[in-house]
């Protein structure tokens, strides 16, 4: 299963929903497929699904999506307990997990490449709804179904080490523009101001 | 800490305009816990590392909250790659709430602290957050205010100490 192939999929169902990225590969691919000002490029590893987990709790109406990496998840595996103990129901988890630590000049395996199952951890950890997708047909049927429930879900989809992102220019907004982009997007939409937004 | 002064402090929080915080609870001002509980505009989330605190907290203030993330100052050491990531880069201001354990002022300081007080202002100065030590009540409502409004026009983290009175 190729990433681009399952974001593509994934891009054409986005609406309203908030979709936050840690700093991998898909988050150059997902740039590309979407321009939605839903998005949040969190441009480190480590971080997506603490941050997806704040605004989903902060907003529980809204769907929020994070699109995350192998490496980026075992660099912060205590996230799991907090996520199965809390059970945001608003907050889908997408793992893409290629076994590889794919930087732009560098290929090297997880843990997940050898005997470690991130889908048996977050189970362990207390996450009801999870599933490891290995086909796109599974992607098409199961991952874009789990958009509609509302369940805390973390599936871990298998894909084969792409070297995509490498050719693909990374976005050219800066990191604090997407921020603004990102929370003037949820003012318009909440209807209520952010506390930190400056009054010139 | 004496109860009325934990009182305090949450309510000096709730003033702020504090209603989200996510904490590892420590020894200090764990008092702060059950009190925090009984107001329902306070969420608060239980996490297992400082990490996802500080990122917890930042995905919150992205959505509109004021939050905060309490802690004891071991936690600015495990969170600090995060403190630096959202909380600096991105700009993202979340008050920090620490027992400032091992500090000079920490009256229950010891020699299984005192490294890790020693530290605690040094690291703070390199990730470039500022922060005020806070020994006992004395306008303990107006200087949290001033502290979130500093992490809101900086937006970035800034760090309550608390030692003094407040680590009897």
């Amino acid at each position: 299963m190729i990433r681009h192939e399952c974001l593509k999929l994934l891009a054409a169902k986005m609406t309203d929903q908030l979709v936050v990225t840690s700093q991998s590969g898909q988050r150059i691919e997902w740039s590309h497929l979407s321009r939605h000002e839903g998005n949040l490029l969190v441009g480190m590893m480590g971080c997506a699904v603490g941050v997806g987990m704040g605004l989903a709790l902060a907003l529980p109406h809204r769907k929020v999506i994070v699109l995350d990496s192998d490496g980026s998840v075992l660099l912060s595996l205590f996230n799991l307990a907090t996520l199965g103990n809390l059970r945001p129901k608003n907050l889908v988890i997408f793992v893409f997990d290629n076994g590889v630590y794919s930087g732009s000049r560098i290929s090297y395996p997880t843990a997940t490449a050898g005997n470690t199952d991130l889908e048996a951890m977050a189970r362990g950890a207390g996450i009801r709804q999870t599933l490891t997708i290995r086909d796109i047909e599974t992607f098409k049927n199961e991952a874009l179904r789990v958009l509609e429930q509302n369940e805390l879900a973390f599936y871990v989809c298998k894909v084969e080490e792409s070297l995509m992102h490498r050719e693909i220019p990374r976005p050219n907004t800066d990191l604090a523009e997407n921020k603004y982009t990102f929370v003037r997007y949820l003012e318009r939409t909440e209807g209520k101001p952010i506390p930190f937004i400056g009054r010139g | 800490m004496k109860d009325q002064l934990a009182k305090h402090l949450v309510q000096g929080l709730k003033n702020a305009g504090i209603n989200f915080v996510t904490y590892l609870p420590e020894t200090r001002l764990s008092q702060i816990i059950p009190l925090i509980q009984d107001y329902p505009e306070m969420e608060l989330i239980a996490v297992a590392s400082e990490q996802e605190a500080v990122t917890i907290a930042a995905g919150a203030t992205l959505g509109g909250k004021q939050a905060a993330v309490y802690m004891e100052n071991t936690g600015i050491y495990v969170s600090s790659y995060s403190l630096l990531t959202v909380g600096k880069q991105l700009g993202v201001p979340i008050l920090l709430v620490a027992g400032y354990l091992g500090g000079v002022p920490d009256q229950r300081n010891s020699f299984l602290y005192a490294t890790i007080g020693s530290h605690t202002i040094p690291v703070l100065q390199g990730l470039g957050i500022e922060y005020m030590v806070l020994e006992d009540g004395d306008r303990l409502e107006e200087k949290i205010k001033d502290a979130v409004r500093a992490a809101n026009a900086l937006r970035g983290p800034f760090a309550l100490l608390f030692a003094g009175e407040f680590s009897l």
